[in-house]
């Protein structure tokens, strides 16, 4: 692991009896990147998570947190976690909950009542900073559980479905604060669903499907890569697969679909196809989101 | 080392939940109705005339006794209720996932839990019992059972079925823990009965059984020396013996047993909790 790492999974799996929960994940996140973890659900996203912060102990591989073995204590003494399932003590206080976990992350005694009144307000229930979490909405305990994974000043947040309960507004502002921690050079692991909010903070993405790692890298390059849909006379497919012999193609409705790399390639295609003495009626770009690439992955299990 | 916090957590949690004040209440009102029997118990005892000397003493000591058997039920069950689904509970309701995180050790998880319900355990019983002897005292102006020991024994057998219930939570869910440590609980006190109509019968075999089963889990043996400690006077000791303790206490060899049982037990609840996945 380069001092450069923040988080780093070497062939880690996690087998329970005959399922294969996770299977021989390699990832590695560096430091001060916001990395956005995908998958449809039941795909291992949340064991891998556990796996990161020592909460579940994998059957293989080596897993790295901030340069120490994960689940050790120095690994977890940077960390901060929200859990997916943001269940707290609830006969607690807002206030009391950030308190105890500063004591737990080992914040200075001088600096904690200053730090809590702090994230409260940054997560807008200063105004509730002493009604118990039983009175809070889904909502609130999903900002409360933001503070509290900020509470230590972190240098690897680790963020489990953040936005699932909030409003677009509560959105909005969690993105925005991803994007702060970002800017001051904390490792943010994104864990989400939602696409929209990952497409727009993350530096980098992987996508995990039954288990396996099936897409990683920069959005851009991910997205980089699209699907033409060309309407042409009989041969165009022969000439699309002489041509992109590596591409994936198949007729959908009459009309050919092929995955490109990028614009060189559908420009290149498209010549072939007119060269062959195919006519070529109509070519369109389809599908060039995050959401597109994440459904094929989620149907087929590959790219 | 967050052992302390997680103690003063699990405290805190306990007053703020109100189970303290819940166990309070009855604990008051089962005082109050305890003190009436006490009060009619003894002003008929002054009304009957002769027997043997010592008769009265004997008596007001085995109400004593009988009143702290009572006592030390409350708090096994509750000991049991507090913590038997203090781990696998909290995993299962994820309460544990962000407190897990931080840099604290599982075993300081467990021990911190042990600590907090063992604390709460130690002043309930402490004033129950502190109670329950001045109520005695104040009735019959006889001060007996006045023995730091006693209180501290009935408070190591809370201590040992808290070490149970957090061994079997570490893995099993609150309801299936529920059960097998109430039936070892009741194996137990069944055990001592037996242990006492074996040493009457002078049957052998159910006297070994009844042994067995203190070593196995010796909650009822610890209660047996509490119980001792507290019938004070020859003829007290003999009333004592009946339901509410040993014709025969245990010797000193039970609370090396009774140590060892729960160090076991403390020793396993970390061991198995370390091991498990969220």
């Amino acid at each position: 692991m380069s001092d450069t790492t923040a988080i780093s999974l070497v062939g880690v799996s996690k087998h329970y009896a005959a399922t294969r929960a996770v299977d021989d994940v390699t990832l590695s996140v560096a430091h001060g990147e916001v990395f956005g973890f995908l998958g449809p659900n039941g795909a291992g996203k949340s064991t891998v998570v556990k796996m990161i912060l020592g909460l579940t102990h994998p059957t293989a591989g080596e897993i790295e947190v901030l340069g120490q073995p994960a689940g050790s204590l120095a690994a977890r003494a940077d960390v901060g976690y929200l859990p997916e399932t943001f269940r707290f003590h609830d006969w607690l206080t807002a206030s009391e909950l950030l308190h105890f976990h500063a004591r737990l992350a080992r914040v200075d005694p001088s600096l904690r009542a200053g730090r809590v009144g702090e994230l409260l307000e940054l997560v807008g229930l200063k105004d509730r900073a002493n009604d118990r979490l039983s009175t809070f909405s889904k909502g609130m305990m999903q900002r409360v559980g933001l503070a509290q994974a900020l509470v230590g000043q972190p240098r690897l947040v680790i963020l489990d479905e953040p936005t699932s309960a909030l409003d677009p507004i509560g959105r909005r502002d969690v993105r925005d604060r991803i994007r702060e921690l970002g800017e001051q050079g904390v490792t943010v692991f994104l864990n989400s669903h939602l696409l929209s909010e990952v497409e727009q903070v993350c530096d980098r993405v992987a996508i995990i499907d039954h288990g396996a790692i099936v897409a990683e890298g920069k959005l851009d390059a991910l997205l980089s890569a699209q699907e033409i849909e060309i309407r042409a006379g009989d041969g165009a497919e022969a000439a699309a697969r002489q041509t992109l012999d590596h591409a994936e193609v198949r007729t959908l409705d009459g009309r050919l679909r092929v995955r490109v790399a990028n614009d060189g390639e559908t420009a290149t295609l498209v010549q072939r196809i007119v060269e062959a003495g195919v006519p070529v009626y109509d070519v369109r770009q389809v599908g060039d989101s995050l959401e597109d690439l994440f459904v094929r992955v989620a149907e087929r299990g590959d790219v | 080392m967050s052992t302390h916090l997680i103690a003063f957590f699990t405290l805190r949690e306990a007053l703020r939940r109100r189970v303290v004040l819940a166990a309070a209440l009855l604990t008051f009102g089962y005082l109050v109705l305890y003190g009436v029997g006490v009060w009619f118990g003894y002003r008929d005892l002054q009304n009957t005339p002769g027997g043997p000397p010592g008769l009265t003493e004997g008596v007001v000591n085995l109400m004593l006794v009988g009143g702290l058997w009572s006592l030390n039920f409350i708090a096994s069950v509750l000991a049991v209720f507090l913590s038997v689904g203090a781990l696998s509970g909290e995993v299962d309701q994820g309460t544990l996932h962000a407190i897990a995180a931080r840099p604290v050790r599982r075993s300081e998880i467990v021990l911190g839990k042990f600590v907090g319900f063992t604390l709460m355990l130690a002043v309930f019983i402490g004033v129950s019992a502190s109670l329950m002897i001045l109520v005695v005292a104040v009735i019959t102006g006889q001060v007996v059972g006045a023995s730091w020991s006693g209180p501290f024994l009935m408070l190591l057998a809370s201590m040992l079925l808290i070490g149970l219930a957090l061994a079997g939570s570490s893995r099993l869910s609150p309801l299936p823990n529920g059960v097998i440590v109430f039936t070892l609980y009741a194996t137990a006190l069944i055990g001592g009965v037996i242990e006492q109509i074996g040493d009457v019968l002078e049957s052998a075999v159910m006297f070994n059984l009844g042994v067995f089963s203190s070593v196995l889990v010796p909650t009822r043996a610890i209660w047996d020396m509490a119980s001792a400690q507290l019938a004070t006077g020859g003829f007290a000791g003999e009333l004592s013996a009946g339901p509410f303790g040993a014709s025969n206490p245990p010797s000193g060899w039970m609370l090396l047993i009774a140590g060892l049982h729960l160090a076991l037990a403390l020793g396993f609840a970390v061991h198995s909790f370390s091991r498990r996945d969220f």
